[in-house]
């Protein structure tokens, strides 16, 4: 019998091999250098050392990532420097460095060799690198995938995973009024933004999660009532003059919040929008940060909040976390064992609140040069799986 | 000739048995083909529109599917909803009017199928909604009647697995033995009291870390579990005696399978199996992906000195990492990746003949 079948699978082998070219086989090979560029500049590796900006913090967190092997249970770095996938070889602090392969790593050696990693890159120059094939392996902004894609860049999308959200600011008294905050949260264009802002790239958001995540994203309604808006203003009496901040270094921020500005002039509503300086997005990913920006005065914030993880009741729990401060947002932990209502419940309890009005969701986008192999798309909350990834030799370099 | 009537009679009672059981209301056909816990969904989901719903007594249905649930799966949820509706004196009614409106939404979380009833009055909309695990065994629909894959889901944990093997319970002398080969260890569980419990763990040890894309192969009658650097063997009837040793690294172990080429790409991951009535011999076959993608399997007979796709592909949720021929040749082991849960699965993939 089973001098059969292998006479079998000889026999197709040799009547299916044609004349047209062989597509590699998927079985990885060790070796090579991945070519990493980073918008961050990251001052030191050492778990330790605060980061002075959120973009930094978030870019030593995924370097840390592979020189630490284990995370303690607040999710800092424990162990040894090294017991990762990867040791540290070189190290220029802000500009750039190496990482070599752990021949000792118990997880295996990751398939590279090293990895080179450039930092304080532009978005320009990372796009401009990877459609020259002078880099690997890039970030780039959502908003910029599809013109990424256009000039010939190979692009790996996640789900959308990350929510820019409005959040009207506890304790001003602009917004205290409830049917202030209704007739901005209707105004909203939420597929413009989509279609326009972020070229396609991410879906509106009407909810708090994902409905990917959650299952029942579907039942918030995303559609602009800008009659409905302009009605609810026209009765308010004195109308209140609202601002908007959004982070000065977030250019995504700054179209939305213009955006937004423009939606609301149509109904009627008077808010203008204003750059906070070292605003920094109050990331749930990088864990609950003070809030800051509040040096100038605006009523409301846009902000991003990435999710941490993809099941829905940890999501949620650190959105609540970061918009409590923010919006005053009051809601209950959940229970582990929560089931799909609970967590509906909750989150509609939240956006009938108006405190914080859901606007669009983004995911995560990265450039790829084409010798990159086995890249997988991290799952919310997870770090890039580098160590995983292997170099096609028969793809040429320059 | 007096014996006539009466085998007549026996014959027609048989019949009309028969006809009675098999031709009965297809609600019963329905409810067999929808797995027992999504019956206790639907049930618990009715309870809740019942009660959301008072006074309504006559509904109008629409079911929209926005999930991974096949058209199959989508109808038996339908008629069931309607079933447990209809034993709480609600009526679903195609014509207007309607007391209220009932979509049904049948949708899916990260982890869970969420089934969403929007009941709609007016200007009146109230939502109730219930989880529902998903289905661990699926099943490809065949459009001719060729072949069928069918998958049945054995294991999954969040560590790699590279291979498994199941012990039958006629075997032992005691319950049924799911032995999970992975990098560092060998698991033995047994089947008590409704679910698999671990009883015995061989720690793998070696002196140099293991490859990143180590694979290994377990043999169980042969009674061996084979690693590149490492074996482990013993009666896997009876796990205490199992044992792991280092071994010297092969070129040609049985782990390793050699590429072929399939429809001009190279395969490294096929199975081959016996002729299905008539049909064979048959060659399984992994999808052209890398490990980031979701994968198939596809059947192939040949046919004179063709290899011929034969039935549907076997769609799996991400790519597959071991496909082995089981010892009698009837089934493959797979075990393979799920990249939106990120688990490592293990399932076993039968060929039959017909619809």
């Amino acid at each position: 019998m089973k001098l059969r079948l292998f006479l079998f699978l000889a026999a197709i082998s040799l009547v299916l091999a044609g004349a047209a070219p062989l597509r590699p086989a998927r079985r990885p090979r060790y070796g090579g250098t991945l070519r990493v560029e980073i918008g961050a500049i990251v001052k030191s590796l050492d778990p330790s050392v605060a980061a002075a900006n959120p973009e930094e913090a978030d870019a030593k967190d995924e370097l840390d990532e592979l020189l630490y092997d284990r995370r303690s249970e607040d999710g800092t770095f424990a162990g040894a420097a090294g017991s990762g996938a990867f040791r540290l070889s070189a190290w220029e602090a802000g500009k750039s460095a190496v990482f070599a392969a752990n021949e000792d790593y118990r997880a295996g050696r990751p398939f590279v060799d090293s990895i080179e990693v450039q930092m304080g890159r532009s978005t320009h120059e990372r796009l401009l690198d990877l459609e020259l094939n002078k880099a690997d392996f890039a970030q780039i902004p959502a908003e910029l995938a599809r013109q990424a894609t256009d000039r010939g860049v190979r692009v790996s999308a996640s789900q959308p995973n990350e929510l820019l959200a409005l959040v009207f600011l506890k304790g001003r008294t602009a917004t205290e009024n409830a049917r202030a905050r209704e007739a901005i949260a209707r105004c909203i264009d939420r597929a413009a933004i989509v279609n326009f802002i972020l070229q396609k790239e991410g879906e509106p958001a009407g909810g708090l999660l994902p409905q990917w995540s959650s299952g029942t994203a579907f039942l918030f309604p995303t559609e602009t009532d800008a009659r409905g808006a302009k009605e609810i203003w026209s009765q308010i009496s004195p109308s209140p003059k609202l601002v908007l901040g959004y982070d000065s270094a977030d250019t995504l921020e700054q179209s939305v919040a213009e955006r937004i500005v423009v939606n609301a002039k149509e109904a009627g509503i008077s808010l203008v929008s204003r750059a906070m300086p070292n605003a920094g997005p109050p990331s749930a990913h990088a864990g609950s940060e003070a809030v800051r920006g509040d040096t100038i005065h605006v009523d409301a914030r846009l902000i991003r909040l990435r999710m941490p993880s993809p099941m829905p009741r940890v999501a949620l729990a650190a959105f609540i976390d970061v918009l409590r401060p923010l919006g005053g947002i009051e809601a209950s932990p959940l229970p582990e064992n929560a089931s799909s209502e609970d967590i509906y419940n909750d989150e509609r309890s939240i956006v009938s609140g108006g405190r914080v009005v859901p606007l669009v969701w983004m995911p995560q986008v990265y450039g790829l040069s084409a010798r990159v192999r086995d890249w997988k798309q991290p799952a919310a909350g997870e770090s890039w799986p580098l160590a995983d990834v292997w170099l096609d030799s028969m793809t040429e370099t320059h | 000739m007096r014996r006539l009537p009466r085998l007549f009679f026996l014959l027609a009672t048989i019949v009309l048995t028969l006809l009675a059981l098999t031709g009965g209301p297809s609600r019963a056909q329905s409810a067999l083909q929808i797995p027992p816990d999504w019956n206790k969904a639907l049930d618990s989901l009715a309870d809740k529109i019942a009660a959301a719903a008072k006074p309504a007594k006559t509904f109008s249905l629409n079911v929209k599917n926005i999930s991974s649930l096949s058209g199959t799966d989508v109808a038996g949820l339908r008629e069931e909803l309607v079933a447990d509706l209809a034993a709480r004196k609600f009526r679903i009614t195609e014509k207007a009017p309607s007391d209220a409106q009932l979509q049904l939404t049948l949708s899916e979380s990260a982890d869970d199928y969420v089934w969403v009833a929007e009941i709609r009055r007016g200007d009146t909309r109230e939502a109730v909604m219930v989880s529902a695990a998903r289905d661990m065994v699926k099943n490809s629909t065949s459009a001719g009647p060729s072949i069928t894959l069918q998958r049945k889901a054995i294991w999954e944990q969040a560590g790699k697995i590279l291979d498994f093997g199941l012990v039958s319970e006629a075997a032992t002398d005691r319950g049924s033995i799911l032995v999970i080969l992975e990098p560092d260890k060998l698991s033995f569980y047994e089947y008590r009291s409704g679910e698999w419990q671990l009883t015995r763990a061989v720690a793998i040890g070696r002196a140099r870390p293991v490859e990143r894309d180590v694979s290994g192969r377990i043999n169980l009658p042969a009674g061996k579990a084979e690693l590149p650097d490492v074996e482990c063997s013993g009666n896997f009837q009876h796990p205490e005696t199992v044992t792991c040793a280092g071994a010297a690294a092969t070129q040609d172990a049985a782990f390793i399978t050699n590429p072929i080429v399939m429809q001009e790409r190279t395969v490294d991951s096929y199975a081959a199996l016996a002729p299905v009535c008539g049909i064979g011999p048959l060659t399984l076959v992994s999808g052209p992906g890398d490990w980031t993608q979701p994968d198939e399997i596809q059947v192939y007979e040949l046919k004179g000195h063709e290899a011929v796709v034969s039935g549907p592909p076997l769609k799996f949720p991400g790519p597959i990492l071991a496909l082995w021929a089981s010892e009698d040749g009837k089934s493959a082991r797979v075990v393979s990746r799920n990249l939106q849960m990120g688990a490592y699965e293990a399932s076993i993939v039968s060929v039959s003949c017909g619809d």
